[in-house]
């Protein structure tokens, strides 16, 4: 066993390396795409807004508003902004909260959280309530699943079944709590916020339609 | 600013954390280990004062006694069987070692990342690598400026709201959560309408278009060129000196690795070196100081 390569392969850091492929991956689609002024300023303030909304709940363990936030705007503006605001919201809060060998896997769950709410969202826009409020649930359980990989190449030597199990058993109750609150934050302001976002959007694309109708006139 | 390190060019100070950073997590030699630790926590004390000092008492002394703990739990590999737990596994010397390791390591990681913090600030990222990733760094700095920003108006809002009545700190549990309920809309749809004037406001100022530079005070001089030679030096050599093995460590099944041979010394001192080089230059710059001083 001690001469397999892959025992003795630092998971840690390889793990690391293969999130921060991933993360970069999608940045760099964003950055070809030469995004507008509107597209560019809305990231930063969704970011900035769930970012914020994570600094005073730290003390209270996995209740936080940041994955309702980082989901909302991805169901309403579609998965690369809701992936760039997760992953930008994880990297700003932690110049608050301190970054760390964490601060890849962050940016990389939120912002998968808030690609698959743009999944969810489909074509026809509407706010689908209960299946929000179902997948904002879930995924309270799937960051700490996912954070959990973190903990246990990072901490934990013998990467045995045993001790994923027990990784993922003392978790468990912290994840329900990050559960519970996203379930309650969508019930609360789902409509609310999905009702401001959206009105945001047309707005926006009110704005720009005209700019190109005012080029097309020239 | 009283740190000289943080005074030389962004990239000197960007490469030499990468350095630091990854020769921290991929080293599990012990004497790199403690160098690398000793280091980081002397330069966070030096750069955050008392702040890090508890920090580091606070939370990274216990977080480096549990994944000590922690790891002989689960881990019963290794030779030197030192008793038996409850549990009937073997209690061995090499776990406990391995988990005192992944424990400093950690610990050397977060506290270089700290330091990384105080010295990197966020214009002299955007410095860095707003010509390879301009949109990503313009939102980054904008992002981190709305913070505050946001933090003030919500200060607006409630105060605002308090004067009609609408108070979150009185009234029943339901009216309360009413109340803050319409501070967040109020404040999202605030903030929402302050991206479009921002955005528009970009737009009219030419965001985008060809021929525009950036403003930067940073400059490459012949300090930085030292500096830069002295990182291309340290790091290389101790890269090549992992390579033949001048580092190896091995914690399973017995504790064995490179010792005290003049060659393995010798990348013990370059990479004592390249740690401690920042703490130097200030103490460096502090003595010059002094001295120009008393020549007064």
């Amino acid at each position: 066993m001690q001469d397999n390569p892959l025992f003795s392969a630092n998971w840690a850091l390889t793990s690391v390396v293969f999130l921060c492929l991933v993360i970069a991956a999608f940045f760099w689609s964003f950055e070809r795409r030469h995004a507008s002024t509107k597209v560019i300023t809305l990231i930063a303030t969704m970011a900035a807004l769930a970012g914020v909304g994570r600094v005073p709940f730290a003390m209270i363990p996995g209740v936080q508003p940041t994955t309702f936030l980082v989901m909302i705007t991805g169901y309403v503006f579609g998965s690369r902004a809701g992936f760039m605001v997760g992953a930008l919201a994880a990297l700003v809060s932690n110049f608050f909260l301190g970054q760390g060998p964490w601060t890849p896997w962050q940016m990389f769950t939120w912002g998968m959280s808030g690609f698959t709410a743009a999944l969810l969202a489909g074509k026809d826009k509407k706010f689908k309530r209960r299946s929000f409020i179902i997948l904002a649930a879930f995924w309270g359980y799937l960051f700490g699943w996912i954070m959990n990989i973190w903990h246990w190449v990072g901490f934990i030597y013998p990467l045995t079944w045993e001790t994923f199990l027990a990784t993922y058993l003392a978790s468990f109750p912290f994840d329900t709590l990050h559960a519970v609150g996203n379930a309650t934050f969508s019930l609360l302001f789902g409509k609310t916020f999905y009702n401001i976002l959206e009105r945001f959007r047309k707005k926006c694309s009110v704005t720009l339609s005209d700019l190109h109708s005012m080029d097309r006139s020239k | 600013m009283k740190d000289a390190f943080s005074t030389y060019h962004p990239a000197v100070n960007f490469c030499y954390f990468t350095l630091v950073l990854l020769f921290s997590m991929f080293f599990m030699h012990p004497v790199c280990l403690g160098l690398s630790l000793s280091c980081a926590f002397g330069y966070s004390v030096y750069l955050n004062g008392g702040k890090a000092l508890r920090f580091n008492l606070y939370y990274l002394l216990p977080l480096l006694l549990v994944a000590a703990l922690v790891n002989p739990a689960f881990n019963h590999e290794g030779a030197t069987i030192l008793a038996y737990l409850r549990s009937g596994n073997p209690l061995t010397l090499e776990s406990i070692a391995y988990g005192l390791a992944a424990a400093v390591m950690l610990a050397a990681v977060i506290c270089w990342f700290s330091c990384y913090n105080a010295v990197m600030t966020t214009d002299k990222f955007v410095y860095l690598f707003g010509r390879v990733i301009p949109a990503l760094s313009l939102i980054l700095s904008m992002t981190l400026r709305f913070v505050p920003r946001f933090k003030a108006q919500i200060k607006v809002v409630s105060d605002a709201q308090k004067c009609v009545g609408r108070d979150v700190a009185t009234g029943s549990l339901r009216q309360r959560a009413r109340h803050g309920l319409t501070i967040l809309s109020i404040m999202i749809t605030w903030s929402l309408e302050n991206a479009i004037e921002t955005a528009d406001s970009m737009k009219s100022r030419g965001y985008g278009l060809p021929g525009r530079t950036a403003f930067a005070i940073y400059r490459f001089d012949r300090r930085d060129k030292r500096a830069f030679l002295f990182l291309a030096l340290c790091g290389g050599y101790i890269i090549t000196g992992w390579a033949f093995g001048g580092l190896y460590w091995r914690y399973f099944p017995t504790l064995k690795g490179a010792g005290p041979e003049l060659y393995s010394v010798s990348l013990y001192l370059c990479y004592l070196a390249l740690c401690i080089a920042p703490v130097v230059l200030n103490i460096r710059e502090d003595r010059k100081w002094k001295a120009i001083q008393s020549g007064i």
